[in-house]
C-alpha cells in the first residue's frame, strides 16, 4: 500500500529542480535524512527523492510574534489553538522511472516506498558481482523498512575502482569493526566462490594496531546475538569467524614484551601452526632501514646518502652480519675526527645514530631465525608463503610508532615487490590475483604533513595510484581524514564516514557534504556509517552488525 | 482573450471599452473601514443583559484562567466570508457608463477539535459578476435574465477549458447617483451582500448537521448584523434567531461613535479607558435594516493599552442576537456574556503579529479561517486576464 504523506511545494523562492523538490508533511510525521520517498510526476511517472533536510515552519513571521503570542513572555501560557505548523522537506532527485528529470510538479503526491522501490530508486537492484557493505533501515514503526545493500564488488576491490578509505573517532565509529566486517564477506564469497571469476584470488594482510583487537579473529564471538545473527543471514553471509588465518607477532624477549597478547595465546597458537615471531635480520633487512627514517625530515639528503653508504656496502657495512657491529661500525664514524675528508659529516652520523639506536635495541631486531621454532622474516614469509584467502595478521600494537611504521612499510614492500614479481620464484599463477592490505591510523603513514621524501608515503601513494591494477587493495581507516594526503584519499573509490566531530566536519574535506548529513556524522551510532561509492547514486547511511570474531572486553 | 467582455457587451446589447483592469483591494484607499453598520437603532431601556447593576466595567480575568485549566474551550467553530473585487470593464448603456464588477467570494468554516487539529469543514468559493441592472433591457425579471445568462457564459471556451465557473452575475441598482456615490460601489455591495447570503446559509448547513450546540459554539468574524434578516413572518423570523442561538460574532473594527449610554452619552472613552480584561455592560439594539432582531452588544479588552498603537486596538466588539422571549425582554445571561468573554480572552493567543497589522484585534482561529479562505482565490493577474 502507498502511504501518501504530503504533496510537492514549489514557490517562488524555492522551486522544484531537476535536483531537488520541497515537500510538506505533518508535523508529526517521524522522517530521516536518508530516507526515500517519492513522487507522482507525469507521464505516470514516479520521481524518487532521497530527503536531504527536515524543517518546521509555522505562521510566525518573527520570533517576536512567538513571544507576543505567550502574551508577551509568559511562558505558563497555554493557548486553545496551536500556532499552524507543518514540516518541510528538501529532497534531493535520485531517478525517474521514466528516466524525466523535468522538475517535479507542485502538489504531486508524496508518499513512502517499499524496499523494492527503495532498491530501484537507489540504483540497488540489479548490482552485480553483489558484496555486502551493510544494510539499511528506514522510516520508523509499521512503515519500517529494512534491507541489505551491496556493492559491486568490481568497484570496491578492482578492477574498476578500488580501495576504501574509512574515517571516524576512535571507539564511536567502529572503523575497524566495519572494515573487518568487509574483509569477512569478501573472505566469504571467494572461499565458497560466490560471485568470484574462475583464477581470481585473494588474500588479505591486516595489522593489529590496538591492544588485541585482530588477535583472536579465527575464533567466535560468544556475544553475537540473535539479531545479528539475523542480520547475517539477511546479507546471505555465514556466522563463522574467519578461516585461514596466521597471526605475526614481534619476537620479544622477556625484557621487551613486543605484543598485547598473553604469552599462553601466542604459544597455544604457535603449537597448532597458526602464529609465528618474526624477526629482522642485518644481511637481508638492512635495506629496509630507510623505513626508520620516514617521519625525519631530510631536506639536505644526508641520511639518505649514510643508508646509501650503507646499502651498498661501503666501509665495513658490507662485512657486517649482525646489528651489533653494525652499531659499532656507526659508533666508529662517529667518532671520527676531522682531518680525514669524508663525504658524510660527523654530525650527520651521530644524527644517523640517534635514529637508529632506540629502534636497533629491541630484539626484533635479532642475528637468524630458527625456523622450527616458527621464527620467519616478514617478508619473505609473505613473498613465499601467502596462499589463496590467507588472512595473516600482523600484529605492531606494542611496538613504538617509527618501528610500527618501519614494520608496515616493510609488508608493503613485500608485497608489492611480490606482485611485480621481483622476488622469491613462486608460479604467478599461485600468487593470489589480490591481496588486500588494512591498516588502522593511516595518518601515521600518509599524513598530509610527512616529509614528501618518506618512503612510506611513497608506497602508499603508489599502492592509490597504482595498486588497482596490480591487485594490491589498500583499506585504510583513521580518525580524521582531513589529516590524510589528498593523493591517498583521492585514489580511494570508496569513502565510508563514522561518527565524527565538529572541527573535523568544517574542513574542506567535507565540503560537497549536505549540511544535514555533515550534521548526521557528529550523531552517527556505533555501527552506522555514511557511505560514498561510484554506483550508488547518493550517499548512504548504513548500519552493520557486531563483528563475528572474538571481541576482548579489556582491549 | 476579450471574448468574456465581448460576450457581455453583445448579450446585454452594450458596447465595452476595454479600460483598465484593477481590483479593488489592492488600490490604497484611505478610508477607515468599520465592520459594524452606522444605521443602529438602542432599544428603549438600552440595557442588553439581565445584571442591571453593571454600570462601569468588570474584570473576567479570573473566569478566562478557570475555563482554560478546565480546557474545554466553547468556540468549535469558526467563520469568515471574504470577498475580492475587481473593476473589469466599463460598459455603455443608453449613451450612459457603468463598470463591471467581477468578484472572487469565499466563505468558510473551520473545526477546531483540539488544540493542534484545525481544519476546515465547508467552504463555499465561486465568482460572481455584477452588473447594471439595465442591462437587461426588458421587462423579464432580473432575476430570471441574469441566471438565464450564466449558463452561456460558463460555455464560453476561455472559461471552459480552465474550469472556471462563474456562479452568479447580480444587478446592481442603475438609479441616479447622489453625491459622493459611485456605480462602483453599487456594484461591490452587491458582491459583498452576495457574501452575507453565502455566509448565512452557511450557518444554516451547521445548524442543520447540528454541529452547533452549548459546547460547541460558532465564532463569526464580523458583525452580525445582516442586511436581510428579514422581518414579516413571525415564524421565518423565531427560525432564523434560532439559527444564531449559538452564534457570536466579534469584530475587530467598529464605530467607536455609534455607542451611547443610557443618557445618550458617547462611551467611546469608557471602551479606550477599558482595562485588560475588562468589559462593558451590555448594549441592546437592534439595527434598521433588520427589524424585529435585536441584538446585545458589549466591548472588551484582550491586549493591554500600552502595547498596542491606538486606545482601540485590543478592544473587540461582541454581537449575540438575543433568541427568546425572556432574553428580549430582559437582555442576554449577564453569566452567558461573561462565559463568552472570558473564553474569547482565551483565544487571544498566539497572535498575528507581523503579518496583520490588525494583530491586536485579531482571533487566531478566525484569521487562521480567514487566510484559508483567500489562500483559495485565484490569482489576480489570473482572474483578470480571463476578461
Amino acid at each position: 500500500m502507498t502511504k501518501i504523506i504530503g504533496k510537492v511545494a514549489a514557490t517562488e523562492k524555492a522551486p522544484t529542480t531537476i535536483d531537488e523538490f520541497y515537500f510538506w508533511t505533518d508535523k508529526i510525521r517521524i522522517l530521516h535524512p536518508f530516507d526515500v520517498v517519492k513522487a507522482n510526476h507525469i507521464h505516470n511517472s514516479i520521481t524518487f527523492g532521497i530527503i536531504e533536510e527536515i524543517s518546521h515552519i509555522t505562521d510566525a513571521v518573527s520570533y517576536l510574534t512567538s513571544y507576543i503570542s505567550s502574551d508577551f513572555g509568559d511562558v505558563s501560557l497555554d493557548a486553545n489553538t496551536d500556532r499552524i505548523g507543518m514540516n518541510f522537506v528538501k529532497a534531493k532527485v535520485l531517478g525517474n522511472t521514466e528516466n524525466i528529470y523535468n522538475p517535479v510538479l507542485d502538489g504531486s503526491r508524496v508518499s513512502l516506498v517499499n524496499a523494492n522501490e527503495v532498491q530501484e530508486a537507489l540504483g540497488l537492484d540489479n548490482i552485480k558481482n553483489p558484496l555486502p557493505s551493510g544494510y539499511l533501515e528506514m522510516y520508523e514503526g509499521e512503515d519500517k523498512v529494512i534491507l541489505p545493500v551491496n556493492f559491486n564488488s568490481h568497484f570496491l576491490i578492482g578492477p574498476e575502482g578500488s580501495h576504501i578509505n574509512i574515517s571516524g573517532i576512535s571507539g564511536l565509529a567502529a572503523k575497524t569493526s566495519y572494515a573487518m566486517f568487509l574483509i569477512k564477506a569478501i573472505q566469504y564469497k571467494y572461499l565458497n566462490e560466490i560471485d568470484v571469476k574462475p583464477n581470481d584470488t585473494i588474500a588479505f594482510v591486516l595489522f593489529n594496531v590496538k591492544g588485541r583487537d585482530l588477535l583472536a579473529i579465527d575464533e567466535p564471538n560468544e556475544r553475537l546475538t540473535d539479531t545479528d545473527k539475523n542480520i547475517y543471514k539477511m546479507l546471505d553471509l555465514d556466522e563463522q569467524p574467519f578461516q585461514n588465518v596466521k597471526y605475526f607477532y614481534p619476537h620479544s624477549n622477556s625484557e621487551h614484551p613486543n605484543t598485547y597478547a598473553h604469552p599462553n595465546d601466542v604459544k597455544y597458537q604457535i603449537d597448532q601452526d597458526r602464529a609465528f615471531k618474526y624477526k629482522y635480520i642485518y644481511e637481508y633487512d638492512k635495506d629496509s632501514l630507510e623505513l626508520l627514517f620516514s617521519n625525519i625530515d631530510d631536506t639536505t639528503g644526508t641520511m639518505d646518502s649514510i643508508i646509501n653508504y650503507i646499502i651498498t656496502g661501503q666501509g665495513e657495512f658490507g662485512n657486517i652480519r649482525n646489528w651489533k657491529d653494525f652499531m659499532s661500525e656507526i659508533d666508529s664514524h662517529c667518532q671520527k675526527q676531522s682531518g680525514k675528508a669524508t663525504e658524510i659529516t660527523v654530525t650527520s652520523w651521530r644524527k644517523f645514530k640517534r635514529v637508529v639506536r632506540k629502534a636497533l635495541t629491541n630484539p626484533l631486531f635479532s642475528k637468524r631465525v630458527v625456523v622450527e621454532s616458527n621464527e620467519i622474516r616478514l617478508r619473505e614469509h609473505i613473498a613465499d608463503k601467502i596462499q589463496k584467502n590467507d588472512v595473516c595478521v600482523v600484529d605492531i600494537a606494542k611496538l613504538d610508532e617509527d618501528m610500527q611504521a618501519f614494520v608496515f612499510g616493510d609488508v608493503i614492500k613485500a608485497v608489492y615487490d611480490m606482485k611485480l614479481g621481483q622476488v622469491g620464484d613462486r608460479p604467478e599463477e599461485e600468487i593470489p590475483t589480490k591481496i588486500i592490505i588494512f591498516v588502522d591510523e593511516l595518518n601515521k603513514y600518509a599524513s598530509k604533513d610527512a616529509p614528501k621524501s618518506s618512503p612510506i608515503l611513497r608506497q602508499i601513494i603508489d599502492i592509490t595510484e597504482r595498486g588497482r591494477s596490480l591487485g594490491i587493495i589498500l583499506f585504510a581507516a583513521e580518525q580524521f581524514r582531513s589529516a590524510i594526503h589528498d593523493s591517498v584519499k583521492g585514489n580511494c573509490a570508496t569513502d565510508a564516514y563514522g561518527r565524527t566531530n565538529s572541527i573535523e566536519i568544517s574542513k574542506p574535506d567535507y565540503r560537497y557534504i549536505p549540511s544535514v548529513y555533515k550534521g548526521m556524522m557528529t550523531r552517527l551510532k556505533q555501527g552506522e556509517y555514511i557511505i560514498q561509492n561510484p554506483i550508488f547514486r547518493s550517499l548512504l547511511n548504513i548500519k552493520f552488525p557486531n563483528p563475528l570474531y572474538k571481541q576482548f572486553q579489556d582491549g | 482573450m476579450d471574448k468574456i467582455l465581448y460576450f457581455i457587451a453583445n448579450s446585454t446589447s452594450g458596447s465595452c471599452y476595454k479600460s483598465f483592469k484593477y481590483c479593488f483591494e489592492r488600490v490604497e484607499v484611505p478610508l477607515i473601514i468599520y465592520d459594524d453598520k452606522q444605521n443602529i437603532v438602542f432599544s428603549k431601556d438600552k440595557n442588553g443583559e439581565t445584571d442591571k447593576g453593571l454600570k462601569t466595567s468588570k474584570s473576567l480575568e479570573k473566569l478566562a484562567k478557570l475555563i482554560n485549566q478546565e480546557n474545554k474551550p466553547l468556540f468549535k467553530y469558526f467563520l469568515d466570508g471574504s470577498r475580492r473585487t475587481y473593476k473589469v470593464d466599463d460598459i455603455a448603456y443608453d449613451n450612459r457608463l457603468y463598470p463591471i464588477i467581477a468578484g472572487q467570494i469565499g466563505v468558510g468554516c473551520c473545526e477546531r477539535k483540539n488544540p493542534s487539529s484545525f481544519k476546515n469543514i465547508i467552504l463555499e468559493n465561486y465568482l460572481a459578476l455584477a452588473l447594471p441592472a439595465c442591462a437587461n433591457k426588458d421587462s423579464i425579471d432580473d432575476e430570471l435574465f441574469f441566471n438565464s445568462l450564466i449558463p452561456k457564459f460558463n460555455n464560453l471556451t476561455v472559461l471552459k477549458n480552465r474550469g472556471i465557473l462563474f456562479k452568479k452575475i447580480l444587478p446592481y441598482s442603475d438609479m441616479r447617483l447622489k453625491e459622493g456615490e459611485k456605480y462602483e460601489h453599487k456594484g461591490i455591495a452587491k458582491i459583498q451582500d452576495e457574501m452575507t447570503e453565502s455566509e448565512k446559509r452557511l450557518v444554516i448547513q451547521l445548524v442543520k448537521e447540528r454541529r452547533l450546540n452549548f459546547d460547541s459554539y460558532l465564532l463569526k468574524d464580523g458583525s452580525l448584523q445582516y442586511q436581510k434578516i428579514r422581518g414579516g413572518n413571525i415564524i421565518d423570523l423565531s427560525a432564523i434567531k434560532s439559527n444564531y442561538q449559538c452564534v457570536v460574532g466579534v469584530s475587530k473594527s467598529f464605530n467607536p461613535e455609534l455607542c451611547r449610554d443610557q443618557k445618550n452619552k458617547s462611551i467611546a472613552k469608557n471602551i479606550a479607558d477599558l482595562r485588560l480584561f475588562h468589559r462593558t455592560p451590555a448594549y441592546k439594539y437592534s439595527a434598521e435594516r433588520s427589524p424585529g432582531v435585536e441584538f446585545s452588544v458589549w466591548y472588551f479588552r484582550i491586549r493591554e493599552v500600552s502595547k498596542t498603537t491606538s486606545p482601540f486596538d485590543g478592544i473587540l466588539k461582541v454581537e449575540k442576537i438575543l433568541v427568546t422571549d425572556n432574553e428580549q425582554e430582559k437582555g442576554l445571561d449577564s453569566d452567558e456574556i461573561d462565559r463568552i468573554s472570558a473564553n474569547l480572552i482565551n483565544e487571544r493567543n498566539p497572535t498575528c503579529y507581523g503579518s496583520d497589522n490588525r494583530w491586536a484585534n485579531h482571533l487566531y482561529p478566525v484569521y487562521l479561517t480567514e487566510t484559508f479562505i483567500k489562500s483559495r482565490y485565484l490569482s489576480d493577474v489570473f482572474f483578470l486576464n480571463l476578461f
